[in-house]
């Protein structure tokens, strides 16, 4: 990664009401090819938000979200895939009553990877679900249905990939394993932001963080030093305590 | 006419909020659409029938008879379906086919026992007690129940009769919403469900108790179908329910008190249309139902969306 | 063997043959037509409930608007009646265009518009002021197209049609796609599936199916009123024959319709009230019991169900 490569994604002064309610209030922030951006912050802070509007299940309300310089705001989630944007939701709901195999198939069939896209077979076994390849999703576990979720995602070929909480719920083995799938992949040029809580993980994984509060960023640079930033101590013990 | 289809409109519509608000009772606590609803108001009519030809009395003792029958099998029907219908995959899809199997059952049943044909009582029947409270109280001859005089137009007693047993009907199901305890669970229930299970709210009771009197509502709703629509059969069920769920869905889904509005509304058009479009009055219901459902999805009062 | 051609040569030709060979050896010609339509209308909802989740209460809808697209056809313009059943096809699909907000609802919203929109359609039909065009409550009388033996043959046709949209459906990433949306919008949508343009195409198909299925219809009995053609029977008898027997499946709604329709034929017509009741009871245990169809009790055993 070079620091003065072009960003993959431009996110500015972006805006989001729900009702009266700021949602995103002027975020602004960026994201280049082989990165892993880390978004983080309190609860209710916007980064779920942030992923919502980028991966175009909302459209923003102001500001401009911009894919290789060209303004995606309100496009449609499925044309942003074939766009090479792609997500995983912190509650996966995968197509219960479908295979695990055909999970994979419909978005392999329909992602319309830019690249080739990885095999069935290869994902599959990477991802640890080879085993119950041909059983219901339904009958996957929560941390076999958040892999599902990423292979879904990884199927269509992204070349920015959204992971919301992916680390949630994981047992420590399952974490270091997870870190150097994500780390392999951006080290292939994916640009990956990570929404998380789990600090020890981000800090492992990311390059940079963002720190949010209340839908606008308040520190951009490492965690390590993000930590020592007074603002941003306030906003986690502040919210910590409102909580 | 315009005056006559205005009041008219008005009496109609307190009673369509009748026929409508015990669906949206329902609706607002289980998130459940009860396509028997109609049914229901088929069998009040029917418990009318029973009580005029039975009895020989005023049909208007049908209205608490309905209603007690009704509530004790909401209650009962309540814990022999919904329990197991909450464990399944997709309860809210499979709850409209387990209704409308419910719906077709006890229009077979009626059929069998009561036939097809249509039924009718006499409207002078309806409201016969009075007349017998004032002779005995104040003496004097019976005179007969003649139209009744609004704004110097008579409306047939019937009509009024029934749309003043809604207003006492709605403004009772004000006072269990909110002035009992049970009503303030239920009210907790309908705007937030989830939370109402994790604050440890019997969820089960209060929805049992929902059903229950929706039912009750219904069935009391039917003892009045007899005068306001002519006659009734067993298939009547059907077509009440789609005009229930137009009156329901006017008002505001999952909020009973909207339906009273919505059902007003419901009134009026009904009347105008009848009035000035008599032969187009048939598609009111649907065409409405569907334009509202479209374009104003969350009801004149209400603000919740519901989209794929 | 791939299995598409696998699910056309032992499920659709076996059942095609049956049903062609039948009225030389059957001599109730009219049952065996009330079959294939009711074949053909159970995948139809097949095709709309079981692949994309729309429970389509008013489903009759669209049968009746292709049977009075044949009658107008045939009354008002003279036409052949393959072209008229054909024009009753493109009414159908011009209905399904004209409710295509419809699919905006969910759930129950959707199923009860559905059932309202029919009913408009049925009450816009039987207006007695449309009389010149469509006879109004009178009923039309189709005497000129009048042949039982052809009309058979077409409904046959329709049915083979149908089978083989609902075979490509089980054997495409298309109809997976459906099914995906079926379970998730949101999931399918992140899987690169225009879900809006699925959704419309499989209603659309689904209403093309009933259409045709009323043109033919119309072209058999030749005498029908609005009541008749726009029953909310069809509607009812073609989602409880499909879930009976288990949707998502080529072979369950073709079991239920089977077996279903064959009790009621049993039952008979002249109290039709006590299939009604036997009906509404099954749908209810159905529900209870075996939300997924008979075709469950195979699945459950980890039998692939074609």
């Amino acid at each position: 990664m070079s620091p003065d490569s072009a960003p993959i994604l431009e996110v500015t002064t972006l805006v989001k009401r729900f009702g009266g309610f700021h949602a995103l209030d002027g975020l602004s922030f960026h994201v280049t090819s082989g990165e892993i951006l880390g978004l983080v912050g309190p609860n209710g802070s916007g980064k779920t938000t942030a992923i919502n509007v980028i991966s175009g299940l909302y459209a923003p309300d102001g500001g401009e979200v911009a894919l290789d310089g060209h303004s995606i705001g309100g496009v449609a989630s499925h044309k942003l895939v074939h766009r090479g944007i792609n997500r995983t939701f912190q509650i996966p709901k995968p197509f219960l009553s479908l295979t695990v195999r055909q999970n994979i198939e419909v978005a392999l069939a329909h992602g319309r990877a830019g690249v080739a896209p990885p095999a069935m077979a290869a994902l599959l076994e990477e991802y640890r679900l080879t085993e119950v390849a041909d059983r219901p999703a339904a009958d996957l576990n929560s941390a076999q249905q958040k892999m599902l979720d990423l292979v879904r995602a990884l199927a269509t070929g992204p070349r920015l990939l959204l992971l919301d909480e992916l680390a949630a719920g994981l047992n420590p083995a399952e974490l270091d394993w997870i870190a150097e799938k994500i780390k392999a992949l951006a080290s292939t040029g994916m640009a990956i932001i990570v929404v998380e809580h789990l600090m020890g993980f981000i800090e492992h994984i990311t390059d940079r963080v963002i720190v949010l509060n209340a839908g606008k960023e308040i520190f951009e640079g490492t965690l390590a030093v993000a930590v020592k930033v007074p603002q941003v101590i306030e906003v986690f013990l502040g919210g910590e305590h409102a909580a | 006419m315009l005056v006559y289809a205005l009041v008219a409109g008005v009496l109609f519509g307190l009673y369509f909020s009748l026929v409508g608000i015990g669906l949206n009772l329902v609706f607002g606590v289980m998130r459940i659409v009860n396509l028997a609803h109609g049914d229901f108001l088929m069998l009040g009519a029917f418990v009318a029938f029973g009580v005029v030809t039975l009895a020989g009395i005023d049909p208007l003792f049908a209205v608490p008879l309905a209603f007690v029958i009704f509530l004790l099998s909401g209650l009962l029907l309540y814990w022999v379906l919904v329990p197991r219908l909450q464990g399944s995959v997709n309860p809210e899809m499979l709850s409209i086919i387990l209704f409308f199997g419910l719906s077709q059952v006890i229009e077979a049943v009626t059929t069998i026992f009561f036939g097809t044909s249509e039924r009718s009582i006499q409207s002078r029947l309806l409201g016969t007690v009075f007349q017998t409270i004032k002779v005995k109280l104040f003496g004097g001859k019976p005179d007969g129940s003649g139209p009744i005089q609004i704004f110097g137009q008579g409306f047939p007693a019937p009509w009024v009769i029934a749309a003043v047993t809604s207003l006492i009907a709605i403004a009772l199901v004000y006072v269990y919403l909110y002035r009992t305890r049970l009503g303030t669970l239920t009210r907790a229930v309908m705007s937030r469900r989830d939370e109402a299970l994790a604050t440890g709210i019997d969820v089960d009771r209060v929805s049992a108790a929902a059903f229950g009197i929706g039912l009750g509502l219904a069935s009391l709703a039917g003892v009045f179908a007899p005068f306001m629509f002519g006659s009734v059969t067993p298939a009547f069920g059907a077509d009440a329910t789609v005009t229930s769920f137009a009156i329901v869905v006017l008002g505001s889904l999952g909020n009973p008190l909207g339906t009273a509005l919505g059902g007003v509304v419901y009134g009026v058009c009904y009347m105008l249309v009848q009035t000035y479009l008599s032969s187009w009055a048939d598609l009111l219901p649907y065409v409405l139902l569907i334009f509202i459902l479209l374009l104003r999805p969350s009801g004149l009062l209400g603000r919740r969306v519901r989209v794929a | 063997m791939p299995s598409i051609l696998r699910h056309l040569l032992f499920i659709v030709v076996p059942l095609i043959a049956v049903f062609a060979v039948l009225p030389g050896v059957y001599q109730n010609h009219l049952l065996l037509f009330n079959f294939v339509i009711f074949l053909t209308l159970a995948q139809g909802v097949n095709i709309i409930y079981g692949f994309t989740g729309y429970l389509p209460f008013g489903y009759v809808g669209f049968f009746g608007a292709g049977a009075y697209g044949f009658a107008i056809m045939v009354m008002h313009y003279q036409s052949p009646a393959i072209i008229a059943v054909l024009v009753g096809g493109l009414v159908g699909v011009a209905l399904g265009l004209l409710l295509t907000p419809l699919l905006r609802l969910s759930g129950a919203y959707f199923a009860i518009a559905n059932l309202a929109a029919s009913l408009a359609v049925l009450h816009f039909v039987a207006n007695p002021a449309l009389e010149n065009i469509t006879r109004g409550p009178y009923g039309v009388s189709l005497t000129g197209t009048f042949n039982p033996n052809d009309a058979y043959a077409a409904a046959l046709v329709v049915l083979t049609l149908t089978l083989a949209a609902v075979v490509y459906l089980k054997n495409s990433s298309f109809g997976l796609a459906l099914q995906a949306v079926r379970e998730d919008a949101v999931s399918a949508s992140m899987a690169g599936v225009s879900v809006v343009k699925m959704r419309v195409i499989a209603w659309l198909a689904s209403a093309l199916v009933a259409g045709l299925a009323g043109g033919v219809y119309a072209w058999y009995v030749s005498v029908f009123y609005p009541d008749n053609v726009f029953s909310g029977d069809f509607s009812i008898f073609a989602i409880v024959f499909a879930l009976f027997g288990g949707v998502a499946t080529i072979t369950g709604p073709i079991v239920g319709v089977i077996i279903l329709y064959g009790v009621y034929n049993l039952i008979g017509f002249t109290t039709p009230q006590y299939f009604q009741l036997i009906y509404g009871l099954l749908i209810m245990g159905l529900v209870l019991f075996l939300p997924a169809g008979l075709v469950s009790l195979a699945t459950r055993r980890g039998w692939h169900v074609p």
